[in-house]
């Protein structure tokens, strides 16, 4: 095209690439100012009035324990009191005390209990030489700690509604600049099929939103709204990578939606996960062994199995499996402590993985393993003990396949001779398209990145930062990285320490596999080859995405919160 | 759960770690963009990268490359295109230093805030004049390449500092870059702009520095005489001449190119004067034009005993010469002690001119190299040379102090040298001129000097 007409064309393109990362920006920031705001105050649920001297304690979190030990949530400085003796509890149908196997027992109006017993407003509770009386909260004046996340006293952040609209013009912005590729520019034949895609894609996330407020009465779209903000820019990269490839993509984000709101409805009672553990481990090294006997190779790792024409990565979906085993409420901490079967079946998945050569996705799995094991038992030394027999079983493997280290020789060297033409080539092409992108793209379908081997996944970051630029690039790494901060501050919002422990976990396992994803494309780890989250190209990836969002999702309190209203209490929201 | 919200601190580590590397990542990607944006391995330079870039010029508006429609032209001229590769380039990056490697970002208009595919209208390709005559550097090819020559030749003005005249062979021609099969050395340093980036031992040529340390250091220096028998024994070793100059000072000594004069001068200045007056001069330093970094020359006597100490005043030893930086030399010598700065880029135009590309600066002096009586002495000792020993007619027409050399080089060859300036008013032009393996300076190297300076003059001149 020549004259004003290209003119006016090539300034709407600069536009454009400038205009999409700050609105990248800008959703973002929308998304963790909503996750701050819209919170109730931190008050507590119940209080305990001690009959001797009259002292009110308040009961702040949904599980609790109770003890002589420091950092009880309930401290009770009483020598006949064990130092974990009890765990208090919240469920949708009433309050719960537990005896967490003391030494002088639990007891509910004078009666020793075992198992989980029901208590009720008024009840006395005795343990060791101190009684407590179950009172509401409202009488309770004193002070209570907060987040530094969370802001409750603002007002209210960006509406759930206009977080969307302004995605859906992100989604509409992004597919004008996938339409106005350099040859079209050139050309001035414009193909609009992109746009089809951006109204599925709008079309599914509209659905969603409506489905999950009108249905499922829910107000919060947060997760889900940045979920749909990185599968927009995973869309847009693939659609001038291939058709095929784009339409699973979307399919696969419609599947993995289905897997959101079914985890969500399953994880809202955690007793009844731990009723299903034992399913859950019988599945999930079942696939892992399906896998290994029908498993295919691609890109040298055989963790494929194609089920009627489709290409599935068991150890996708046992990623799940792994969190919902791994995570446990505060009265199962309490009294089983032994994580033999959990650590049985780590060590189970990790090998196997390994076997198929898969050593990206078995670091992803031991090291959430770790902090699972972590922050169930608070334990260093279990931590060290597994990373020292994970460093001595390396060390055996080394010594007996030794060219296994060969696929590391390129790291930190991949611009050198003869690296750069081998082992080093995808990680220093690369670097060289991040550099030519700049900090605002080439535009979408002008890159070079997509020529090299697995650019739709494992380098994903390089197509991002050349096509879109490193402000989008870096943008969307944050704001995955940022879930764990926000998964943390709702540790003790969350309505039981599985919640806790799982959505910790998943936000934890999605940054380390972010890093292995962008650092090892980008030579400062080794090129291991795992995903980007929602980003790079794979159904079964964008579904265990949505799973392991879910589990962030399931932790906050609002996410059930229709359902919990009114007890003991009048003012829960 | 307060333990629990306490043990997933782990999880910020987590978090920490990975903010760090995304910073490492981000900073890692910002400096070093330059860079790997323009390495060969870019597919969007590589293959058709110049397509659109930017043109360059010679210093008379003559097309030296140009892109047009899409494919990369060089100029009409073969001589040319020859003449002119080492500094404009070719299609590959495979001559380093020249204007097409160092300055491609700016060629194809890169900078690393739009990244590389802005859409044509917004393209902010720049053009560059180069400061060279094109026309000059093909004849003073022609004159090398008619001898079989290989080496360095390079003229610039040493009041502004242009370069006027730079010629580096072997040479290829940039439409058919030469395929170079294993262990074939006909090419050997054919990507090497030897004027930039390449040194030899500068043999006698290195006698200018000696002399300016002994004129400022010794009392009776440069007027003591000396007998010269032809050969001496000085630390344990013979240093010889080419024959026996009797009683000589060191006017006479520079002009019949003594080496037991200047030995014995350095064996009595002492390694620690020869050294700093060596540095001095620029050797051991870093210089650049630019980005450009110019090839350092080196001169090192810490370990070197009387002999070695003797063969390094006479440019012997380990001693070692960069071609533009004894020009550098010649041009303090021609300016009072401190040397002009010798630059290349002339002019550079864009829209929007953001890239780093700057044009050089005229009339920039480097720093003192010596004393501007010990220059005057050494410009009249070496203006004697050329007119009592080799004759003005040998620069034609020009009024020229110079001095050669013939350096042994370690297999048994001999690089002939000559460096000097021309001492007329209307035309400063200082050269070096280094021909591998020419035997005698005054035969191989002073006339390519000659053809230079004839070549380069109208350039200054005007006529």
């Amino acid at each position: 095209m020549n004259g004003f007409l290209g003119f006016a064309f090539d300034l709407a393109v600069v536009i454009l690439r400038v205009v999409i990362p700050l609105l990248a920006v800008l959703i973002i920031v929308q998304i963790y100012s909503s996750l701050r705001h819209n919170r109730r105050n931190e008050r507590p649920l119940i209080m305990l009035w001690d009959e001797q001297d009259g002292r009110a304690i308040p009961v702040l979190y949904w599980e609790n324990s109770i003890g002589r030990s420091r950092l009880s949530d309930i401290y009770i400085n009483d020598p006949a009191v064990s130092r974990e003796h009890a765990v208090l509890l919240r469920r949708d149908d009433g309050w719960i005390v537990t005896d967490a196997d003391s030494k002088t027992g639990v007891f509910v109006n004078g009666e020793r209990i075992s198992g989980r017993t029901h208590v009720y407003l008024n009840d006395r509770l005795r343990l060791g030489s101190s009684t407590f009386v179950i009172k509401r909260a409202e009488e309770f004046m004193g002070r209570t700690r907060r987040s530094w996340f969370f802001n409750v006293s603002g007002k209210n952040g960006v509406s759930q509604k206009l977080l969307l609209v302004l995605i859906t013009i992100f989604q509409f912005l992004v597919t004008c600049e996938a339409c106005l590729t350099e040859e079209v520019l050139k050309s001035g034949v414009i193909d609009l099929t992109p746009f089809g895609y951006f109204l599925i894609l709008a079309g599914l996330m509209w659905g969603e939103y409506l489905i999950t407020s009108l249905a499922f009465k829910r107000v919060n779209f947060e997760i889900e709204a940045l979920a749909f903000l990185l599968t927009s820019v995973g869309i847009a990269l693939s659609i001038h990578q291939s058709a095929k490839q784009t339409i699973v993509q979307l399919i696969a984000a419609a599947a993995g939606i289905v897997m959101f709101q079914f985890m969500i409805k399953f994880l809202e009672d955690p007793d009844r996960v731990t009723r299903y553990s034992k399913w859950i481990y019988i599945g999930s090294l079942g696939l892992l062994l399906i896998n290994i006997i029908f498993g295919q190779t691609k890109y040298g790792a055989a963790n494929w199995i194609v089920i009627a024409g489709v290409s599935v990565q068991p150890s996708e979906i046992v990623k799940i499996g792994f969190i919902m085993v791994g995570a446990a409420s505060l009265d199962q901490l309490q009294t089983k402590k032994n994580l033999f079967a959990f650590l049985v079946f780590s060590a189970l998945c990790v090998g196997a993985l390994a076997l198929m050569g898969d050593f990206g996705t078995a670091l992803i799995f031991f090291a959430t393993f770790l902090l699972i094991s972590f922050m169930r038992s608070g334990d260093f030394k279990t931590l060290i003990l597994a990373v020292s027999s994970a460093v001595f079983a390396s060390l055996i493997v080394l010594r007996f396949k030794p060219y296994i280290l060969d696929r590391f020789n390129a790291w930190g060297h991949c611009f050198e001779e003869p690296y750069v033409w081998d082992t080093g080539f995808q990680q220093a092409r690369t670097l060289i398209y991040c550099a030519s992108g700049g900090l605002f793209g080439m535009g979408i379908g002008n890159g070079c990145c997509t020529s090299l081997a697995a650019s739709e996944s494992d380098i994903v970051i390089g197509v991002v930062c050349e096509e879109m630029g490193l402000i989008i690039a870096a943008a969307m790494a944050v704001a995955i990285g940022a879930l764990v901060f926000y998964a943390r501050a709702i540790t003790t919002r969350s309505r039981s320490t599985f919640y806790s422990i799982s959505a910790c976990c998943a936000a934890g396992l999605l940054v380390i596999q972010l890093s292995l994803n962008i650092f090892g494309a980008t030579d400062i780890l080794p090129l291991t080859g795992v995903t980007f989250p929602f980003i790079s190209a794979g159904g079964s990836s964008m579904i265990s995405c949505w799973a392991l969002f879910a589990f962030i999702k399931a932790a906050d309190e609002r996410t059930y919160a229709i359902k919990k209203a009114g007890l003991f209490s009048s003012e829960d929201r | 759960m307060k333990k629990v919200l306490t043990r997933s601190l782990l999880t910020w580590f987590l978090a920490l770690a990975f903010f760090a590397g995304l910073g490492y990542f981000v900073v890692r990607l910002v400096t070093n963009a330059n860079e790997w944006a323009q390495l060969p391995m870019n597919a969007h330079l590589s293959a058709n990268g110049l397509a659109r870039a930017g043109a360059i010029y010679d210093r008379n508006g003559v097309i030296l490359a140009e892109s047009v429609e899409g494919e990369r032209l060089y100029n009409e001229d073969e001589r040319i295109r020859r003449a002119v590769l080492h500094s404009v380039g070719d299609d590959s990056t495979s001559i380093a230093t020249s204007v097409q490697s160092m300055y491609r970002n700016e060629l194809v208009g890169y900078s690393f805030l739009l990244g590389l595919g802005l859409p044509e209208s917004f393209r902010s390709t720049e053009d560059i004049t180069l400061t060279i005559d094109a026309e000059a550097c093909a004849k003073v090819y022609d004159a090398m390449a008619a001898n079989d020559y290989k080496g360095a030749a390079v003229v610039y003005n040493y009041k502004t500092g242009e370069i006027i005249c730079k010629v580096s062979t072997p040479t290829y021609d940039p439409y058919s870059p030469p395929e170079i099969a294993e262990g074939d050395d006909t090419w050997e340093g054919v990507y090497l702009d030897k004027v930039i980036s390449a040194s030899y031992p500068p043999g006698s040529t290195f006698k200018l520095i000696t002399a300016a340390a002994a004129i400022e250091m010794i009392n009776d220096s440069p007027d003591r005489y000396l007998y010269c028998e032809g050969s001496s024994i000085i630390g344990g070793e013979y240093v010889t001449c080419v024959e026996p100059h009797n009683e000589i000072d060191m006017t006479m000594a520079m002009a019949d190119s003594c080496n037991i004069y200047f030995a014995e001068l350095a064996v009595e200045l002492g390694a620690p004067t020869m050294e700093s007056y060596a540095e001095r001069f620029g050797f051991n330093q870093s210089f650049s034009m630019g980005n450009i970094d110019i090839k350092k020359s080196f001169y090192d006597v810490k370990k070197a005993d009387d002999a070695g100490l003797a063969w390094s005043g006479v440019g012997q030893y380990t001693d070692m010469a960069n071609p533009l930086h004894m020009a550098m030399i010649c041009s303090a010598i021609a300016n009072g002690g401190s040397p002009t700065m010798p630059y290349m880029i002339k002019d550079v135009s864009s829209i929007f001119n953001i890239g780093s590309l700057t044009a050089g600066k005229s009339g920039q002096s480097g720093r003192d190299m010596m004393k501007s009586s010990t220059a005057n002495k050494l410009s009249d000792m070496m203006r004697t040379t050329v007119r009592d020993h080799y004759g003005d007619s040998t620069f034609g027409e020009f009024h020229v102090a110079a001095k050669t050399g013939t350096a042994e080089v370690g297999d048994g060859t001999e690089d002939g040298w000559v460096v000097g300036f021309v001492t007329d008013e209307d035309c400063p032009l200082a050269f070096a001129v280094c021909i591998e393996n020419g035997g005698f300076g005054i035969s191989s190297a002073v006339p390519i000097a000659r053809t230079a300076i004839e070549a380069s003059a109208p350039a200054v001149r005007g006529y």
